[in-house]
């Protein structure tokens, strides 16, 4: 990837709200037609940086970059082509679902007429409802609005901050699906930040993981989350004596770590009915074996830690 | 009132030839020709506390003391100004006393004092200055218990057959305006607002023109409000 | 620009709130009409009752141009007021609403934004001036009809002719709407900074309150810095019905005005531009 193809260059990037450090000394780079996954738990600067990049909050330092062009020095020329839903989308309830897309149409300087408000409409499944106010809808509804404006003018990045919070699954669904084809049919760039894991691997393909500010992993989302880069916790009646007959075999190599009941392993999937056979054939009792992606464990762990914050 | 006393006794006793209740009855007498009229006034009101425009009016009289002002828009006269017909200004029980003679817009005049009798009116004394030969008042001044003195000049078109002036310029001298608290205007410029100090000084000013005389006037005109 | 306005208005419109001022406005005025059928005649013996000493007068002093002065004159707090509603509201509703989300991250400058909804406010609080007028003079005149004006000026009474009045009530009006101006612009001020339209609301009626209190107080260092209040000089319109006209000092109490208004929009500017979005 070369540099004409970022669509975003974040560097250093640092927040502060008094004492809290938000964001500190963020880096990362998003290329043309990544759907790239901006993952951390809540409270890790996730909205805090994507406020950033909409310049609704000034960064304290570092610098943003999009579409190559300094953010601050050129925000309408970029903003023009940047489309986004910060947080839980809000809109004019006491005006249509209709009026609300026209006016903010409006206000992006594009061409408003009526089939272009109802083709967006149509692409969220809400042309049926154009014209009652945004007050009666449901969260699900008003999410879907939200994309809906942030398509309006047709940009070409398109930020996403927890579209799919509040949907039922089907609406989940229907929001990684639209994600697709906006990436692939449409060929947008699309920055979506989430909280959950298995949203972003199924339709990032690069991804990042911050908490209290700062990246803990970055890489392509297959890399990073591949089946066979696994450990396994196996749950045995005595983990001291099965770590005495594992003692002078290979296996032992292999041992991650052990608490009195279960030992973790890092092993390649096809090792993993090898070291049951020998563990059984000398006289461990198994009660489980369980395959874990260490990407999510670490992300549990940091998440449990950040609700407990 | 000693004064008054003293003085009447003095004038009694010099004034012999004179009868000032004969000048009274031929002042009465000269006016009483005039049953009735109508005049188109025009009022300008130079007074220290009041701002008013110009006004034009119509006043009616009618004997022995029915007077109605009427305008189409608005009009200002003063109270004691209205009616300058004698018997309005020599009411009820009087003492009359001539005083001398005076020339004043040119002509000769027996000057007048009247001193009320009836304790309830409110003027304390008149002075007239009568013409001697057109019995017509010329001149008037009234002191009065609430509201200071007053001065009435009257001029006269000498062509005119009746009694009716062309002209009066009445001045005042009152005392203390009290204006009400509420709608008192307090622009920034002006401040706290002060209340007047000393007496208050003005005249009025009536110009009388086409008269139109004794054309047995309807007492209706007098009940309309 | 005229675009963005018209979406401010459109806005401004379509809230419920908005409509406060005009029906608040078209109750109180014909019930000061209706209380002035009943009363009239004995308000203006009252005040002419000292001249009704010494004087006869005629001419039809209870008109619409006598009520039109009373209503201004009794109005100073009551129109600033409504006028807050609407523009404490112009920033902060959009807080509340959390739709600075939607809007900040359009292709507009923020600079735009406030000059746009400023403008909208400005439009807003001289409608409700032009609706005050209407209903005062128009309505007022259908009831009373016209007549002389007759005024009591510190120790004077005025009496201006009935072809000598309209143009001074429009002059005032248009004065009032200046004045107007002046509180929108100190409710939009207070409306950047708070996430709540009740804050500015507030918050500006206890400053004109407290200007209004202090200017009465017969102190004599409250009435020397008094020609400092915003609030001294939205009083100015009554110098329209000063006989002679002090052009100086009229121009004088706009030109505060003016400058108060351009130290608010100001600061509102900076502080916008400035300001982290949080909601």
């Amino acid at each position: 990837m070369n540099n004409s193809d970022k669509i975003i260059e974040i560097s250093n990037l640092t927040k502060r709200f008094n004492d809290l450090v938000a964001v500190n000394k963020l880096n990362l780079n998003v290329y043309k037609g990544d759907v790239f996954g901006f993952l951390g738990p809540n409270g890790a600067g996730k909205s805090t940086t994507i406020r950033m990049l909409l310049t609704l909050i000034y960064p304290d330092e570092g610098n943003i970059k999009i579409f190559g062009k300094d953010l601050i020095k050129e925000r309408l020329n970029i903003l023009k082509k940047v489309g986004a839903i910060v947080e839980k989308p809000d809109f004019y309830g006491y005006l249509t679902a209709y009026k609300n897309l026209e006016i903010l149409g409006r206000i992006s300087g594009i061409e408003v007429n009526k089939n272009l408000i109802m083709k967006n409409l149509e692409i969220v499944g809400l042309a049926n409802r154009f014209d009652s106010k945004v007050k009666t809808f449901s969260h699900g509804m008003k999410q879907r609005l939200g994309i809906a404006q942030a398509l309006l003018h047709n940009p070409e990045l398109i930020i996403l901050d927890e579209p799919t919070t509040g949907l039922d699954p089907i609406g989940m669904k229907e929001i990684r699906d639209l994600i697709i084809h906006l990436s692939k049919e449409l060929k947008k760039t699309i920055f979506l930040s989430s909280h959950l894991l298995n949203e972003v691997e199924m339709v990032a393909n690069r991804m990042i993981i911050i908490n209290k500010g700062t990246t803990k992993v970055e890489g392509e989302v297959k890399e990073l989350l591949d089946k066979n880069r696994i450990y396994v916790r196996i749950d045995v009646d005595n983990a001291e004596k099965t770590l005495g007959i594992l003692k002078l075999t290979k296996w032992s190599n292999f041992i991650r770590k052990y608490t009195n009941n279960h030992l973790e392993f890092d092993l390649e999937s096809y090792e993993v009915p090898m070291l049951n056979k020998h563990l059984v054939e000398n006289g461990v009792y198994v009660y489980s074996i369980i395959p874990k992606r260490s990407l999510e464990e670490y992300f549990l762990k940091i998440t449990n830690e950040a609700s407990d914050d | 009132m000693i004064y008054l006393i003293i003085f009447i006794s003095i004038i009694e006793l010099n004034a012999q030839s004179i009868n000032s209740d004969e000048i009274i009855k031929s002042l009465i007498s000269r006016f009483n020709q005039v049953k009735d009229y109508e005049v188109d006034i025009e009022i300008k009101v130079d007074v220290e506390f009041l701002k008013v425009p110009e006004s034009k009016a119509k006043l009616y009289f009618k004997q022995p003391d029915k007077v109605k002002l009427k305008s189409e828009g608005f009009a200002l006269l003063p109270k004691d100004g209205i009616d300058f017909s004698p018997t309005s200004i020599i009411k009820g029980n009087y003492t009359a006393i001539y005083e001398r003679n005076e020339i004043i817009q040119g002509n000769q005049n027996y000057v007048i004092k009247i001193v009320p009798l009836n304790e309830n009116t409110n003027i304390i004394l008149s002075t007239l200055w009568i013409d001697t030969k057109n019995f017509v008042i010329r001149k008037l001044e009234s002191t009065t218990k609430t509201e200071g003195t007053y001065s009435i000049e009257l001029f006269y078109d000498d062509n005119f057959k009746y009694p009716l002036p062309k002209q009066m310029i009445f001045s005042f001298n009152i005392d203390k305006m009290n204006l009400p608290q509420t709608f008192i205007n307090t622009t920034p410029k002006t401040g706290r607002r002060k209340f007047t100090d000393g007496p208050i000084v003005g005249k009025v000013y009536v110009n009388y023109s086409n008269y139109s005389v004794n054309k047995n006037l309807s007492d209706k005109i007098f009940l309309d409000k | 620009m005229i675009d963005l306005i018209k979406i401010e208005l459109y806005k401004i419109f379509k809230k419920w709130r908005t409509y406060i001022g005009f029906i608040a406005l078209g109750i109180l005025i014909p019930l000061i009409h209706f209380a002035m059928v009943l009363e009239g005649e004995r308000t203006i013996n009252f005040m002419t009752r000292n001249i009704q000493e010494s004087f006869v007068f005629v001419g039809k002093l209870l008109n619409t141009y006598l009520i039109s002065y009373i209503i201004l004159t009794s109005l100073a707090v009551h129109i600033p007021f409504l006028i807050t509603l609407v523009a404490g509201d112009l920033l902060a509703g959009e807080a509340t609403a959390g739709t600075y989300r939607m809007l900040l991250t359009r292709p507009i400058s923020r600079t735009k934004l406030i000059i746009v909804k400023f403008i909208a406010g400005v439009i807003y609080s001289n409608i409700i001036v032009f609706w005050l007028a209407f209903l005062s003079l128009v309505l007022g005149y259908f009831i009373f009809g016209v007549g002389e004006l007759l005024i009591i000026d510190g120790q004077m009474i005025v009496i201006f002719e009935k072809n000598d009045v309209l143009w001074r009530f429009l002059l005032a009006y248009g004065f009032a709407a200046l004045g107007m101006t002046t509180v929108a612009s100190l409710a939009f001020l207070f409306s950047s900074l708070v996430e709540n339209a009740i804050g500015p609301i507030i918050s500006t009626m206890a400053i004109i309150i407290v200007f209004v209190i202090l200017s009465a107080i017969q102190v004599e260092f409250f009435q020397n810095i008094k020609h400092y209040f915003f609030t001294t000089h939205i009083m100015s319109w009554r110098l329209f019905f000063d006989e002679p006209i002090d052009i100086k000092e009229i121009l004088n109490s706009a030109g505060i005005l003016i400058l108060h208004i351009f130290i608010f929009f100001s600061l509102t500017l900076i502080i916008f531009n400035k300001k982290d979005i949080l909601t």
